[in-house]
């Protein structure tokens, strides 16, 4: 399977975000009844700081052969598109989480939706999840055309 | 003319001629003029309608 540069640019923020919140998520998640409030300022710019230097060194290292760095009219359309879809992913978690908030009986027993590191460390979630809808839509609609 | 120089030419990357021409991908008309200008060419020559 033969892919651009920009999809192995994606592939590999993909992958950087999905490995880096991955490790956090998992860490933050299971240690939540130990440590049942939201973690520092200092801790999430440092993951921030980190997924931005790392996606960066993967873009330079996948596009140094690519002559051609700026987007194009396809590119900008592909990108408007899973903007739409990541837009919708992170509306209908947000709406589960107000709906959550407004009904708090049916989850009371779960300390991820109780305590604040666990509301923090699902919101969070919610924002990964909507970067990952965005790359895998770019991915998709950059195989499948438009 | 290859592929990268007529997107030079066009003003789009050579993965976006690649998926005009594997029907992947509709440009915009002023991409399309600028492709059959660049072959002299009618627009009917190159874009057909399915």
């Amino acid at each position: 399977m033969d892919f651009s540069y920009k999809e192995k640019g994606l592939i590999a923020s993909l992958g950087v975000t999905l490995l880096v919140f991955g490790w956090y998520f998992y860490g933050s998640f299971t240690n939540l009844k130990l440590n049942p409030e939201p973690p520092g300022i200092v801790e999430i710019i440092i993951l921030i700081v980190w997924i931005a230097v790392l996606e960066s060194i993967i873009q330079a290292f996948v596009s140094f052969k690519n002559k051609s760095q700026l987007a194009d009219e396809r590119d900008k359309l592909i990108e408007k598109i899973s903007y739409r879809y990541s837009y919708w992913v992170l509306s209908a978690c947000i709406w589960f989480f107000m709906g959550h908030i407004l009904l708090n009986a049916w989850f009371d027993h779960l300390p991820i939706l109780t305590t604040p590191g666990g509301m923090f460390h699902l919101l969070l979630l919610f924002f990964v999840l909507a970067e990952v809808t965005h790359f895998l839509t770019q991915l998709y609609y950059y195989r499948k055309g438009l | 003319m290859s592929q990268q120089t007529l997107a030079e030419k066009v003003g789009v990357t050579r993965q976006t001629i690649i998926a005009i021409e594997k029907d992947k991908y509709s440009p915009s008309l002023e991409v399309a003029f600028k492709i059959c200008i660049e072959f002299s060419v009618p627009l009917e020559a190159v874009f057909n309608y399915k």
